[in-house]
């Protein structure tokens, strides 16, 4: 084999086009691996915020809490389903609530949607990750609310201390700031139950009813028993399936959107890299007719400018993959599809993005070296040490 | 001394765009093994052609062309490329080193093409360096030789993997007087102590008189 030494001196003898065809790879490398990172980052959001012993049951038909309602009574029904764990307060482990969103004006312009969450008392405790981080928590029946740490002050109204109109005439406090390890509850709004029941005319009805499983595999059973009960109309899944489907369409969005910009840049930098592997092996003919000469076989030769190529689009890949690291430094928000809200999260990097980038890059420089490493193979070595 | 080129009614034609250009024409030659061979002759007159055909770098267009035992006529180009590998040395005007690889690694390059374990190639091309008196540029790139060093290490190249013939063309075309003696001489060397059979191809009167046959090529003809 060629020695790969002569690769990697070749690369950097021409420093300036190397770099030129690098800077082309990675930028593709960088977009590729912050669109896999920001899908990503929506999954999680909304993931983070679940319990594998957590089922969540809906109005029959409904995929997100905004579609669905269950009248007020089905709550303890459901809640007394065998298989549900009790609190350390003998109650069943369950919590109802309302879901709405509010047109808020954003800070610096514009407007957007933010989902408020009507919780009772014992919501808090229901999620053990979550905390107060700021202020306290909001007293139950009155008109104070909490905001999640990654809406808090992006909006009008949102931040401590401050008060916002649920509906006209209808304010309400922030009394406090929560986070929840960057779950998709950092972009809510929590207030009380009967509060917003009351202020969105929604009488006697909840959402959503979630309720602790003693474990996993009560599940099944659970499931069976409240959708068998037609008095209720609902269904019921496990809270760490349904937050995958809620997310679904905006992470398969991004990735789409991601993939077709992508795709139109690596066009660009793979021909940017056959553009630079054609005039190296024109400059390098004589070499490569030394080289046959020498008896090097034109596979040899194939894959030693294949491997030069792919070497190029590593070392673009590696930056474009490093620097897409950075992004995970900001938090962006958007409109989450399913819930029609804000959603805000992070662009979340894990090593899987990253080797699957790299191997984009690899790609790239397979596709971008091909034609001229053919070329390369074939050239007469009697011609090419006559001539340059 | 049996013969290690055999060149039998050999002819090649080139072909310019559909206008065939016969360079050599129905020509036999025959070199004897340990030879040192001349080949002179003006400008086109198929010198080159005729020592890329002995050396597997072309074939004939009819004709049979025997090199160290080898019928090279109907070869692949993949047997060419082994047989160069294995029994050809080439010594070229331009000394066609490869500018990023250092002097070792210049002359280490064939040896990559056998079996031998890295050590041993490192160890061999070191011995190769010492023949040709270049033992301590070993680490030196091409643009920091002289002239007469980058051809002694392509020649240090070229007889690192123990070539049965060393095919040399104009081996001291670009080098002044003193390299290129100094060149002829290393050349003498190898025919005279390593028995290796060389054939050059050249233009000066003074390197032709340093072989032991000086054939002369004209029109496609050995005259």
């Amino acid at each position: 084999m060629i020695p790969l030494a002569y690769n990697l001196r070749n690369l950097t003898v021409r420093k300036t086009t190397t770099a030129a065809a690098a800077f082309g790879l990675g930028l593709v490398v960088f977009i590729v691996a912050s669109v896999m990172m920001l899908s990503n980052g929506v999954r999680a959001a909304t993931k983070r915020s679940t319990d594998p012993n957590v089922a969540i049951v809906l109005r029959k038909g409904s995929n997100a809490e905004m579609e669905s309602g269950i009248d007020e009574q089905s709550v303890g029904l459901i809640a007394a389903t065998p298989g549900v764990a009790h609190a350390s307060d003998g109650r069943p482990d369950a919590v109802g609530e309302l879901v709405v969103v509010v047109l808020l004006d954003k800070v610096g312009g514009g407007f957007s949607n933010v989902q408020l969450r009507g919780v009772p008392d014992n919501a808090m405790a229901f999620r053990p990750s979550m905390k107060i981080v700021e202020g306290r928590a909001a007293q139950p029946g009155t008109d104070e609310a909490i905001v999640g740490k990654a809406i808090r002050g992006r909006f009008k109204g949102l931040d401590l201390g401050e008060s916002f109109e649920m509906r006209k005439n209808r304010p309400i406090k922030i009394v406090g700031v929560f986070e929840d390890n960057g779950s998709s509850y950092e972009s809510e709004i929590w207030g009380d139950t009967n509060v917003i029941r009351a202020t969105f005319g929604r009488q006697s009805i909840v959402s959503s009813v979630r309720v602790r499983l003693e474990s996993p595999d009560k599940f099944d059973a659970f499931k069976a028993n409240v959708e068998a009960n037609r008095q209720l109309n609902v269904s019921a899944q496990r809270e760490t399936e349904w937050a995958v489907k809620q997310t679904q369409g905006t992470a398969l969005f991004l990735s789409a959107l991601g993939f077709v910009i992508a795709f139109f840049f690596s066009v660009g930098a793979i021909i940017g890299a056959m553009i630079t592997m054609h005039a190296t092996v024109a400059q390098r003919q004589r070499e490569i007719g030394t080289l046959r000469a020498l008896g090097f076989s034109r596979l040899q030769i194939l894959t030693s400018f294949l491997i030069e190529s792919v070497i190029l689009a590593l070392a673009g890949g590696a930056v474009g993959a490093a620097a897409s690291l950075l992004m995970s430094l900001k938090r962006i928000s958007m409109m989450n599809f399913q819930t029609w809200s804000e959603l805000s999260f992070k662009f979340e990097p894990t090593p899987q993005i990253l080797i699957t980038a790299l191997i984009v890059a690899a790609v790239m420089g397979i596709l971008g070296g091909f034609f001229p490493a053919i070329r390369a193979a074939r050239i007469n070595p009697v011609v090419a040490m006559r001539g340059g | 001394m049996s013969a290690i080129v055999e060149l039998k009614g050999v002819s090649k034609t080139f072909y310019r765009g559909k206008e065939p250009v016969p360079v050599l024409e129905n020509l036999d030659l025959q070199v004897e093994e340990g030879a040192y061979e001349a080949l002179m002759g003006p400008s086109g007159s198929g010198k080159s052609t005729l020592l890329n055909l002995i050396a597997g770098l072309d074939k004939p267009t009819s004709g049979t062309a025997k090199v160290a035992g080898q019928d090279l006529t109907n070869m692949s180009d993949g047997e060419l490329a082994h047989f160069r590998a294995d029994k050809i040395g080439f010594i070229f005007q331009a000394y066609n080193l490869l500018p990023v690889l250092t002097a070792a690694e210049n002359v280490e390059l064939p040896l990559l093409l056998t079996k031998l374990s890295s050590s041993d190639r490192k160890t061999r091309a070191k011995t190769a360096l010492r023949v040709v008196g270049l033992e301590d540029r070993m680490g030196h790139y091409p643009r920091q030789l002289s002239g007469g060093q980058e051809q002694r290490v392509a020649i240090a190249r070229a007889i690192v993997n123990d070539p049965t013939i060393l095919v040399c063309d104009e081996p001291t075309g670009d080098l002044d007087r003193k390299s290129a003696d100094e060149i002829l001489a290393l050349l003498e060397k190898l025919n005279k102590e390593f028995k290796k059979t060389i054939l050059m191809v050249t233009h000066d009167p003074a390197a032709a008189e340093r072989a032991g046959v000086i054939r002369k090529l004209d029109k496609g003809q050995l005259q």
